[in-house]
């Protein structure tokens, strides 16, 4: 996997059901969109039309939330061949998932739930990655999900999990910056400590979102504005990553899609700014 | 792990997926010690190892309400929240997910409900989720350029009789009980539903740009649409419609089923 094979999408926000009137009847100024591939693997009708008039115009890129890379399952081939099948219909910049298990036993839990960080557990997820990439002859990325239990077993913390088995498995990065956040709360670690040990080659994208505080935990529900405390770690991010294509999720109290437009807009100015405090130090190193 | 993660992923499970809650999910395992879940999971002074789970079940249990009560907004509205909450507890016993995507998980609702106790205050209730099924279905049902008035005209006559036709995939026949489509009207409406008629009515449903439609169809209307179903010629067709028009004017009768269908986008023409 080389970074340079992925490219610098800008800042982008998630295709979600109820803007598509609005995207296909004012093609906002936006520089890309990313869709939940389970949304549009159906046989066909108004989803799969929507998302050709949509990638006729705007880069897309696939992220998936069933491959279950974690669970004992075997791998679900009929999931991979209809994904495979998406994107040779929407030609996506790239396709991710998520490092976690959705079921086991042959059902679904329809949840993101975390695994055990154990060198086991590492070789398990990291070849069964590779298989999903021979499938679908192509690199993923794999996001880091947010989480609200930790298993006794764990052997390391959940960076070196994240970074050995993508390292293993020679696949990109989705960083979910928001899920660091909200499981640096759940589980009392440093969110910086995290984002400074990540292999910065590896990143290629980053996820922004809101979250709910319910005192004893903090639960990433997609369905407020990004907190402030999050966008300083974002900073923080791009500092470390640079040009990293961003992209604001919405689920939940989905609001009107300039909201939308305008928090990828935030996180735009964000990531120049801290692109010219970068090029304003190096010159000043240089100077000194 | 103690046993291996397949060990642990399928405690979580059957923890998560526990009809009255993690506790009593804990309760049930019997391999477990008294508190052997804090073997597993971490507590800490915020929430413990049990409280954590419950996070994952409580988001389990509420993301598939939330998608049944997008689905069946008739059913839910004809029952409320209390009692639909309830149908869908039990519901996820019997038919926990299993499909990779979630607009899967309610596919087998109608036929829960078949055998539930709500079926003898609403014995229409099963058909009217069945119903709603449908019309998602028909929704995503795969694409096909349906044959048109215009589309047909450019076609030379002489060649109708032996024009290979079938039914567009956007189409599905249910055969109900009750007339619920009435029923589905006044909630789309906002109206107090009128209780359905009791009887066999087979209804036709079709997706035409993108909107879905329904209505009720003859048993003449059902066999001829069963028989495009498996694939006929134009002629063929023709034949059926007259069969069961001996007695009126065949030829009207055949005009005015083909303009209908031809309007509504019922028909694919089959190309060799």
């Amino acid at each position: 996997m080389k970074r340079e094979n992925f490219p610098f999408l800008g800042f982008g926000v998630g295709l979600r059901r109820d803007h598509y009137l609005h995207i296909l009847e004012n093609q906002p100024q936006i520089d890309w969109f990313e869709i939940l591939s389970e949304n549009f693997m159906v046989p066909g009708g108004r989803p799969l039309e929507v998302l050709d008039a949509v990638r006729a115009r705007y880069p897309v890129v696939m992220h998936g939330v069933s491959m279950s890379l974690g669970s004992t399952d075997p791998l679900h081939r009929d999931y991979l061949r209809e994904l495979k099948e998406l994107a040779r219909r929407c030609n996506p910049a790239w396709i991710s998932d998520h490092l976690c298990w959705t079921g086991v036993g042959g059902r679904n839990l329809h949840d993101l739930l975390p695994l055990p960080y154990t060198s086991e557990v590492v070789a398990h997820v990291a070849a069964r990655i590779r298989e999903a990439q021979d499938f679908l002859e192509r690199p993923i990325l794999l996001e880091n999900v947010s989480s609200y239990m930790a298993f006794r077993d764990s052997t390391m913390t959940e960076w070196d999990f994240l970074t050995e088995i993508v390292e293993r498995a020679d696949c990109g990065i989705l960083l979910d910056v928001n899920n660091i956040f909200v499981s640096a709360f759940n589980h009392r670690f440093d969110a910086r400590t995290y984002i400074d040990a990540i292999p910065c080659g590896r990143v290629i994208q980053v996820h922004l979102a809101g979250h709910s505080d319910y005192g004893t935990h903090l639960l990433d529900t997609h369905d407020h504005p990004v907190r402030d405390e999050v966008w300083d770690l974002y900073a923080h991010a791009v500092r470390r990553f640079g040009a990293t294509s961003a992209l604001i999720e919405w689920d939940d109290n989905i609001p009107e899609f300039a909201v939308l437009m305008e928090t990828a807009d935030k996180a735009r100015t964000i990531h120049q700014r801290v692109e010219a405090e970068t090029t304003r130090d190096a010159i000043r190193s240089e100077l000194d | 792990m103690r046993s291996g993660l397949n060990w642990t992923e399928r405690l979580l499970y059957r923890l998560i997926t526990a009809p009255s809650g993690v506790a009593e999910g804990l309760a049930q395992e019997k391999s477990l010690a008294p508190g052997g879940l804090t073997d597993i999971i971490a507590g800490d002074d915020r929430l413990s190892a049990e409280e954590r789970v419950d996070i994952y079940a409580n988001m389990y249990f509420y993301r598939l309400l939330d998608v049944m009560k997008e689905d069946f907004p008739a059913t839910l509205a004809l029952l409320g929240d209390a009692s639909f909450h309830n149908l869908i507890t039990g519901y996820l016993i019997d038919y926990p997910p299993e499909h990779f995507s979630i607009g899967y998980a309610g596919k087998h609702l109608a036929d829960f409900i078949e055998s539930h106790p709500l079926r003898e205050e609403f014995p229409f209730l099963a058909d009217l989720a069945r119903m709603e099924r449908a019309l998602i279905d028909v929704f995503h049902a795969p694409d096909a350029t349906s044959l048109d008035a215009d589309s047909m005209r450019e076609i030379a006559l002489e060649d109708w009789p032996a024009l290979e036709l079938k039914r567009h995939p956007a189409t599905e026949l249910l055969d109900l009980q009750w007339n619920v489509a009435t029923m589905l009207d006044s909630i789309e409406r906002g109206d107090q539903p009128p209780p359905p008629r009791s009887g066999a009515v087979t209804m036709l449903i079709w997706r035409n740009r993108n909107r879905v439609l329904y209505r009720a169809i003859d048993e003449a209307e059902r066999e001829e649409l069963q028989t495009l179903a498996k694939g006929c010629t134009f002629a063929e067709l023709c034949e059926l419609i007259a069969a069961s028009n001996v007695e009126g004017d065949a030829a009207a009768a055949i005009n005015r089923r083909l303009e209908t269908w031809l309007r509504d986008g019922i028909l694919e023409r089959v190309q060799a």
